[in-house]
């Protein structure tokens, strides 16, 4: 988090006031009944426009960043830099590619079509506003925001399943705001600002957090138990499991896009107070928790029947690793390897949930056990599945590949002083491991959907329409692409 | 006094009573800010005073009346239902008497290099883990929303500190939270047609 080469530029406001005014004019039609038919017919590709008005706005603000620009709007905290910019043109992109696979798999639910794209685009416009946002305030406003507008979305779905899920992720996660917010108070009172920039820059207030290290400690420890929940992560994660096979296809694709904001906006609001008072607890925190979620995650995928439910204990797999790459706080890799992972992660994943929700779209079922066969019948959509998969699981030459390498070199270099040649070589062995048995559950969910014999229910089953193969096609593109160039990505983050 | 009231909802048998102990929690934590508020009020006689009452006052009103009526409003629309916690009445005044001791021991030792600001930090952490000791017993859903509400108002002293602008969000986004989980708890009750999550799971 840097705070030289500051420019004063309204761009940054743009990809939160586009999708918000958006969903606002959705909300007008809400009480007018007469409008809804002829809006009917507009619903999908309103909610297209709007995220690709977003994605628009976002990309935008590369150009400027590459020239090593930093666009702040001071009034209201916010800033872009290279720090975020990927993170946001990731969400945007995810956001993007889902509005196209959403045009032919909604089909409708607990709530109005209006409403649901208000919530929709609110929910971009929080995850930009966590990225963007240099406010402790305005972050726990984003994070309380983003708690509620997910939980409706998961409510969204008409099956039993997702009001038990919307609950628990709701009680859940409205704690964890709760630390957060408990955190973000004890800053601001000693501190005396809520601007990270501020307290960052700032002696005096540094003096006085340092004066109270138990108290800046129990900040840290607030942010870390708060957003980890939020995240899912290790011993949280009691929500996620539930909310994945609770929600609607389409809405699965549009949750992979919350990682990489809140895992982030965890980044930001501890990496400063690590500055400030570098203790070892905070990255044993961290550290812990991302460990705890990797192995957990990988074990506890690899049993599953149902994919929704393997790729919610793969996703805690995930989240470990992004966490566990941004906990290396000394080693100067770490962020770059950890923002590499999260947006590669969570892009690889939309694939996969897409290329899986095209897959329930057409069977009806997420247990693996009654799929089989499918090769032939989606050829496409399991292409770009296996291709997600490799790249999630770092085979060369796929995108993947580069973010597993990235981050055995932060490791690598993290534990070496730390322990010796040996305790950073077995870390490695560790973390191949892990990757090995994400690799195996995999690669076998590929084997169970879409080889062997295919059951007679699946008889009629075809390949989806274009709008819901093409974003997953162009995920596997991407994931091809990045592998052959991974400048492309890196050269985003790593001027930061 | 919000302690008390707050320790005496883990043994609460019913929705309505704990929807009035929420509100009587509410009140009591937010009247000493309210009071101080008002007393700058009539001093200072500013408008700076009377803004700063004003947003005292509509936290105060919002904690104590709209989140409960939302959430009766909830128990209208579904059941007022009568149970005990998780945990047995015995166990629960255990657990209850243990964490108020490890409190104020914990107030006792810290209360040295407590910076002046958060000298009420010992008191918020006590209402807070009780009010999550709430949550965590109960299987009536309003109950667990209750319990979540008051974890909130917990924080309400520390709160007090924060920028007056912030005010109008911290409302809207309560509200918010608060029509979310009673819509949730409402359709969940029209799916399974009970008001136990114990049952919602078994019943999946």
């Amino acid at each position: 988090m840097e705070v030289d080469g500051l420019v004063y530029s309204l761009l940054p406001l743009l990809p939160l006031i586009v999708p918000f005014f958006i969903g606002i004019l959705h909300l007008f039609i809400y009480p007018f009944r007469f409008m809804e038919s002829s809006f009917k017919k507009i619903e999908k590709i309103a909610l297209f426009s709007g995220t690709s008005l977003t994605l628009t706005t976002v990309i935008v603000m590369v150009p400027y960043i590459l020239a090593g620009e930093v666009l702040e709007v001071p009034q209201l905290s916010l800033y872009v830099n290279s720090a975020n910019i990927a993170g946001t043109v990731g969400v945007a992109l995810i956001f993007f590619l889902t509005s196209i696979f959403n045009i032919k798999a909604e089909r409708g639910g607990r709530l109005k079509s209006s409403m649901y794209n208000f919530f929709l685009l609110l929910f971009l416009c929080c995850m930009l506003g966590l990225l963007l946002s240099c406010d402790l305030f305005g972050i726990f406003l984003f994070v309380e925001l983003t708690v509620g507008v997910s939980v409706i979305l998961v409510a969204h779905n008409p099956s039993k399943l997702s009001t038990e899920a919307a609950f628990k992720y709701l009680i859940i996660t409205a704690v964890s705001a709760l630390f957060v917010l408990m955190g973000t108070l004890v800053v601001f009172i000693l501190a005396g600002s809520s601007n990270l920039f501020t307290i960052i820059s700032n002696p005096d207030m540094h003096t006085r957090l340092i004066e109270n290290p138990h108290f800046l400690m129990l900040a840290v420890a607030c942010f870390i138990i708060g957003l980890g929940a939020d995240i899912g992560l290790v011993p949280f994660h009691g929500w996620l499991p539930d909310v994945f096979p609770g929600s609607t296809i389409i809405i699965n694709g549009f949750f992979c896009a919350e990682p990489i904001a809140l895992i982030l906006t965890l980044y930001n609001l501890v990496y400063p107070f690590y500055r400030i008072f570098p203790s070892n607890v905070i990255i044993a925190l961290m550290m812990g928790l991302g460990s705890i979620s990797m192995v957990f995650g990988a074990l506890l995928a690899y049993p599953q029947k149902n994919f929704y439910r393997m790729l919610a204990y793969c996703s805690i797999d995930e989240f470990g690793h992004a966490v566990f790459a941004l906990s290396l706080l000394t080693s100067s890799m770490s962020f770059v390897a950890g923002q590499y992972y999260l947006v590669n992660s969570a892009l690889m994943k939309t694939g996969m949930i897409l290329s899986l929700g095209s897959v329930f779209f057409n069977s009806g079922t997420g247990n693996m056990d009654s799929l089989g066969g499918l090769f032939g019948k989606m050829k496409r959509t399991a292409l770009s599945y296996i291709i997600c998969v490799l790249s999630l699981t770092g085979v060369p030459p796929l995108s993947g590949f580069y973010a597993k390498w990235l981050l055995y070199n932060a490791a690598y270099d993290f534990v070496l002083p730390l322990g010796g040649i040996v305790a950073a070589v077995s870390t490695l062995i560790l973390l191949v491991c892990i990757s090995m048995i994400s690799f195996i559950f995999l690669i076998r969910s590929f084997h169970r959907i879409f080889m062997g014999q295919s059951a007679e229910s699946l008889e009629k089953v075809n390949e989806v329409h274009l709008a819901m193969w093409l974003p997953t096609a162009v995920v596997a593109a991407a994931a091809i692409l990045l592998g052959l160039q991974p400048n492309i990505l890196l050269g985003i983050i790593s001027a930061s | 006094m919000a302690t008390c009231i707050t320790a005496f909802g883990v043994f609460v048998k019913t929705t309505r009573q704990l929807i009035r102990l929420l509100s009587i929690q509410a009140a009591a934590i937010g009247l000493v800010e309210l009071m101080f508020g008002f007393t700058n009020l009539l001093t200072g006689l500013g408008f700076e005073a009377l803004i700063d009452f004003f947003a005292t006052f509509a936290e105060w009103f919002s904690s104590a009346a709209i989140s409960p009526l939302i959430i009766y409003w909830g128990m209208v629309k579904t059941e007022n239902i009568s149970d005990q916690p998780v945990v047995s009445a015995r166990r629960s005044g255990i657990l209850v008497i243990a964490t108020s001791i490890s409190n104020i021991l914990l107030c006792i030792l810290t209360s040295s290099f407590l910076p002046e600001k958060i000298r009420t930090l010992p008191f918020v952490a006590l209402v807070f883990s009780l009010s999550v000791f709430i949550t965590s017993t109960r299987v009536d859903p309003l109950k667990i929303l209750v319990g979540l509400n008051m974890a909130e108002n917990a924080l309400y002293p520390l709160f007090a500190e924060s920028p007056i602008v912030l005010v109008p969000f911290m409302l809207v986004l309560m509200i918010f939270v608060n029509v979310v989980g009673v819509f949730i708890i409402t359709e969940a009750y029209r799916d399974y047609g009970t008001m136990s999550i114990r049952k919602w799971r078994s019943t999946d």
